[in-house]
This record gives structure tokens, C-alpha cells and sequence, in this order.
């Protein structure tokens, strides 16, 4: 009894995890090889069809959604690190308000997604019909993904700058290292795990990005901001008898992401930032 | 205060109206009526809450311009979106589920990270590392899979649907692990030798030791619960059960939506986690740095 203790502790944990990941996972691959109607129940053996029509199909939409959430992924990116990094730099010069700076800073981090959606579909509307063109269209969904995460991301650089010792500092000044060289040669080397987790976490964020599309574009105009998550949503949903196609794009998915992921996993394994 | 310092504070406050503009946005559009919005969806101020028509209420003059609505009660949009959106309904809902997954959430992660991080057994490291690899896969993948799972089980727009995927995850195993690691194995013989098994140790001594990990790690929770959308609005049909960030979602899509009652909701679905962040904040970002340090 004594010794099956343990597992009686973690096995509700298990039970849970493990069918909402392995055994989800299981059944969505075995799903991707059928044609499958979820909602008639029909299904038919179709081999790796599903994944041949979504990577070399003519009316398939996987790369045209993959290219559109790359895009995003990379100003997201750029948007993050151009706002997240400095303000964290600001916020520390700002001693006695960065408490309250963090506050109003991190309010879109603890706000509904649904909420922020409709918000700015609203804004950028006033702001002339930023959603209502191709190319605008993207950017301006990334301009909301920057703004919403840029408060979040500064915490994160907050932490990791409070974690470099101020001596390094006051050394390099005796040295007569102005403000620039300190920054290149101090901050951002030994940032540089944070910096990378910064970016490693937005890109895999960005890369699920759904949520704002589904609110304030639909994909649209002219599928223009239709992202991949979008995408497999509505050949799962929406469209009926697509499950099975939905379940291979959503492993199509899951390989781009697992990239980062294995990025992420390397770094970390290997984390230390003062012996070097 | 140096010229830099002084630099810095003023973009940091032009970056904090940044922030709080779509809020000021949202809460001054919720006390618009419906034909001003129309007309003017772009001023952050109501008509009625222009400095000339405050000044000339405070005169007891009659107000100078004749904007619609002027006998309008300024929470109407919040009356109506509950009197006719059901908005009360979205929220309880979204508060009820919130609270169960919190609340099952955390007991469940306890009891497994009490196991991972104070107790021996074969396969231990092993378990553990099986139960980390779960967070390799993102929640944009899962959501078909856990469809079919749901679908499976018969569970589709059902309570248990909704909340059973999120009943145990992951990473608040590992946060309550590393937290119950910190605690001295003297402790835990002493209550040994007092009589205490390891369910008496685990609620006796590691618990109420480890507030902090516990408290952030039930607001991180609460928040996703909170604030989760793709999820029920894939799973769920019947309109009872939908929490408010769906409700929403389902108003704005109509096609002549009342937008002021969807900001007035809006609001009332914002401000309890902000209310909720106000009084907690140290505990979220010490948590955020604890997820982004991975220490």
C-alpha cells in the first residue's frame, strides 16, 4: 500500500494530461489519414491524401496561411523587441513610478483576447480602414499583437536586467565605458538568454495567432490574414467532412512550431550566462 | 532628476497613454447611445461628458447642443446588455468556470507535485519527464485533437466538455514541484516523528509553506480560464453555457451589433481581472518571472 502511494498522488494529473495530449494527438493522426466527417461520422481510409492535398494542392491554402503567419510572426517579432526591450531599459531609469509603469503596461496581458479584438477593430477603423485593405490588413493585426505583448515581454526583460550585477557597471565606468558600450558590452550578453526566450516565446505565440483574425477579419480581405491556426479552425468547424484535413494541417502546424520549440529546449539545457 | 531620468519618464508616460487608450476608448464608447456611436465612433469623451455640456449642467443652463438621448440614464448600455444580452449569464458562467478549473486545477497539480518533489518511487524522473514533454505541443495544435477526444466521450457542449481538458496541466505541476523542492526535509521529519503520514505532511506543513507558488499559481488560472475562447467556442452550441468572451464574440458578429452594449459588457468582462490584478500583482510578476526564467 505504502509503496503505491505515490502513484495514486499524480495519476488524476496523469489521466488528464495524457488523454488530452497523447492519446488526443493519437486519434487526430489516425484522423489525418481518413476522409473524415466528424459530424456525420462517415470516415474513409485516405493514406497521407490529406497531407499531399494540403502541401502540393492547387486550392490549397496552407502556404498561402503559413506565408500570412510568418509575416505576422516576424513584425510581431520585430515589434516586440523594438518596444519590449526599451521600455524595460526606460522602466528601470524611472525608479520611483515603475511600479505603476508595470501596471498599465501589463493590462492587456490580463484582458481577454475577445475583448482587445474588438476594441481595435474599432480604432483602426477611426484610424481609416486599416483592416479593409490587403496590405494593411496584416500589419494592423500585428500592431495588436505588439501592443499587448510589449508589457508582458518588458516584466520579462525587467527580471532579467535586475539578475546582472551592478558592479559590472560601476567597473565598466571606472574604465570610462560611456553608456552605448555598456550597453553592448555588458547588458546584451549577458540579456542574451532572455532575449532569446523572448523571442523564441513570441514567435511560437504569434505562430497560434487566432483570435484577433477571428474577430476582426475572418481571414480577410482577400485572405490576406488568414493565418494557419485560422485556417485549420475553419476545415475543422466550419466546413463540413474536413476533419481529417484539419488534423493533418494541424500537425503541419505542430512540425514548424516543434522547431522553435527544440530552439528553445537547446538553449536552455545549456544555461549559464557568467562563466563565459 | 538628470536630464536622461527626466527623458525617460516622458516617453514611459506617452507609452502609458499607449496602453490606456483602447480602455479610455472602450469605457467612453459604453456611454454612448447607439445613434451618437454611428455618427461619431471616433471621440474618446460622450457628448454628455464634454466640457461644455458639464459646465452647462453645472449652470442649470439648458445644454447647448441637442445630442440624442439627453434624459438617458448614463449606465443604460450596462442595463441593457444584461436586460437583453444576457450578460449576467455570460459572466456567472465565465466566473463558474474559472473558479472550477482554479479550483480543481490547483488540487490536483498539488497532489502530483507533492509526489514528484517529496517522494521516492520507481519511474519517478521518468513520469516527470513524460508529463514535461506535454508542454511541447501548443494549444493551436491540441484543439482538434481534443475536439475528437471530447466528441469521443459524448461530451460536446456539455459543463464537463469545457472544463475537463483543463483540469490538470503541466506547467503548474512543475511550478508547485520547484516550490515544494525549496522546502527543509527537517521539517517534514519532524512531523514524521509527531505522528503526521504524507497526507497530514503535505496540508500541515508543505502547503501553508508554499503560499506564494500556490497564490500565482491559481491566478495564472483564473486568468486563462477566465480569458479562454477558442476552446468553448469550438465545443460548446447551446447559448447557456456560453462564458462571455464567446457571448461576445457571438454579439459582434451579428450584423446590425449594438456596439455601445457590446462595450458596456466589454467593460464588466474587463474589470474583474484588472480588479483582481490590482490587488495581486506581485504575485503575477513574480510568477511571469519565475515562467520566463525558467529558474
Amino acid at each position: 500500500m505504502r509503496c503505491l502511494a505515490p502513484y495514486l498522488y499524480i495519476a488524476p494529473v496523469f489521466a488528464v494530461t495524457i488523454v488530452f495530449s497523447f492519446v488526443a494527438m493519437g486519434i487526430s493522426l489516425v484522423a489525418s489519414v481518413y476522409h473524415y466527417d466528424a459530424f456525420a461520422g462517415a470516415s474513409e481510409f485516405a493514406g497521407l491524401e490529406n497531407y499531399r492535398r494540403a502541401l502540393f494542392a492547387d486550392d490549397s491554402t496552407f502556404w498561402l496561411s503559413l506565408r500570412n503567419t510568418a509575416f505576422y510572426s516576424a513584425m510581431c517579432l520585430v515589434g516586440v523587441l523594438l518596444t519590449a526591450l526599451p521600455l524595460a531599459l526606460l522602466c528601470q531609469r524611472a525608479r520611483r513610478f515603475q511600479a505603476l509603469f508595470r501596471t498599465l503596461y501589463f493590462l492587456p496581458s490580463i484582458t481577454p483576447g475577445v475583448i482587445l479584438a474588438l476594441v481595435f477593430y474599432h480604432i483602426f477603423g477611426v484610424w481609416g480602414q486599416l483592416l479593409d485593405t490587403a496590405w494593411t490588413s496584416l500589419p494592423a493585426l500585428a500592431l495588436l499583437g505588439v501592443w499587448s505583448g510589449a508589457g508582458y515581454n518588458m516584466v520579462i526583460f525587467l527580471a532579467g536586467l535586475s539578475e546582472i550585477p551592478p558592479q559590472f557597471y560601476e567597473a565598466a565606468q571606472i574604465d570610462g565605458a560611456g553608456r552605448a558600450q555598456q550597453f553592448r558590452h555588458i547588458t546584451v550578453p549577458l540579456l542574451r538568454n532572455t532575449l532569446v526566450f523572448v523571442m523564441v516565446m513570441t514567435i511560437i505565440g504569434s505562430f497560434q495567432v487566432f483570435t484577433s483574425v477571428y474577430i476582426m477579419t475572418g481571414g480577410g480581405p482577400e485572405r490576406s490574414t488568414e493565418v494557419i491556426a485560422y485556417t485549420i479552425f475553419i476545415n475543422a468547424f466550419a466546413v463540413a467532412g474536413q476533419m481529417g484535413y484539419a488534423s493533418a494541417l494541424a500537425w503541419l502546424l505542430f512540425a514548424v512550431v516543434f522547431v522553435f520549440v527544440l530552439i528553445q529546449m537547446r538553449i536552455f539545457r545549456s544555461r549559464r550566462i557568467y562563466d563565459e | 532628476m538628470s536630464r536622461g531620468s527626466r527623458l525617460a519618464l516622458v516617453v514611459m508616460i506617452l507609452g502609458a497613454m499607449v496602453m490606456v487608450y483602447p480602455y479610455a476608448y472602450m469605457l467612453g464608447s459604453s456611454f454612448k447611445t447607439r445613434k451618437e456611436f454611428a455618427e461619431d465612433r471616433g471621440s474618446l469623451i460622450p457628448a454628455r461628458y464634454q466640457p461644455g455640456e458639464i459646465l452647462a449642467d453645472l449652470r442649470g443652463e439648458p445644454s447647448a447642443r441637442d445630442w440624442p438621448g439627453a434624459d438617458w440614464p448614463f449606465y443604460q448600455n450596462y442595463v441593457d446588455s444584461i436586460r437583453y444580452g444576457r450578460v449576467d449569464r455570460f459572466l456567472a458562467n465565465s466566473f463558474i468556470y474559472a473558479v472550477l478549473i482554479t479550483g480543481v486545477q490547483l488540487f490536483l497539480n498539488i497532489l502530483a507535485a507533492y509526489a514528484f518533489a517529496r517522494m521516492r518511487f520507481p519511474g519517478r524522473d521518468l513520469l516527470f519527464a513524460l508529463l514535461l514533454s506535454t508542454m511541447i505541443v501548443p494549444p493551436a495544435v491540441l484543439l482538434v485533437p481534443n475536439f475528437l477526444v471530447i466528441r469521443d466521450l459524448g461530451l460536446v457542449d456539455t459543463l464537463w466538455g469545457i472544463l475537463l481538458p483543463s483540469f490538470a496541466g503541466a506547467f503548474g505541476v512543475f511550478l508547485l514541484r520547484q516550490a515544494f523542492l525549496n522546502i527543509p526535509g527537517e521539517l517534514e521529519q519532524a512531523a514524521r516523528i509527531d505522528g503526521c503520514g504524507s497526507w497530514g505532511i503535505l496540508w500541515n506543513v508543505v502547503l501553508p509553506l508554499s503560499k506564494p507558488a500556490l497564490i500565482t499559481l491559481g491566478l495564472f488560472t483564473f486568468m486563462g480560464a477566465w480569458n479562454m475562447f477558442e476552446w468553448p467556442l469550438v465545443v460548446l452550441s447551446n447559448q447557456d453555457y456560453y462564458p462571455l468572451t464567446v457571448g461576445l464574440s457571438y454579439f459582434s458578429a451579428e450584423t446590425s451589433s449594438d456596439w455601445p452594449r457590446i462595450f458596456a459588457a466589454s467593460v464588466m468582462g474587463a474589470a474583474p481581472l484588472i480588479l483582481l490584478f490590482l490587488f495581486a500583482q506581485r504575485y503575477l510578476v513574480g510568477g511571469i518571472r519565475l515562467s520566463g526564467l525558467n529558474t
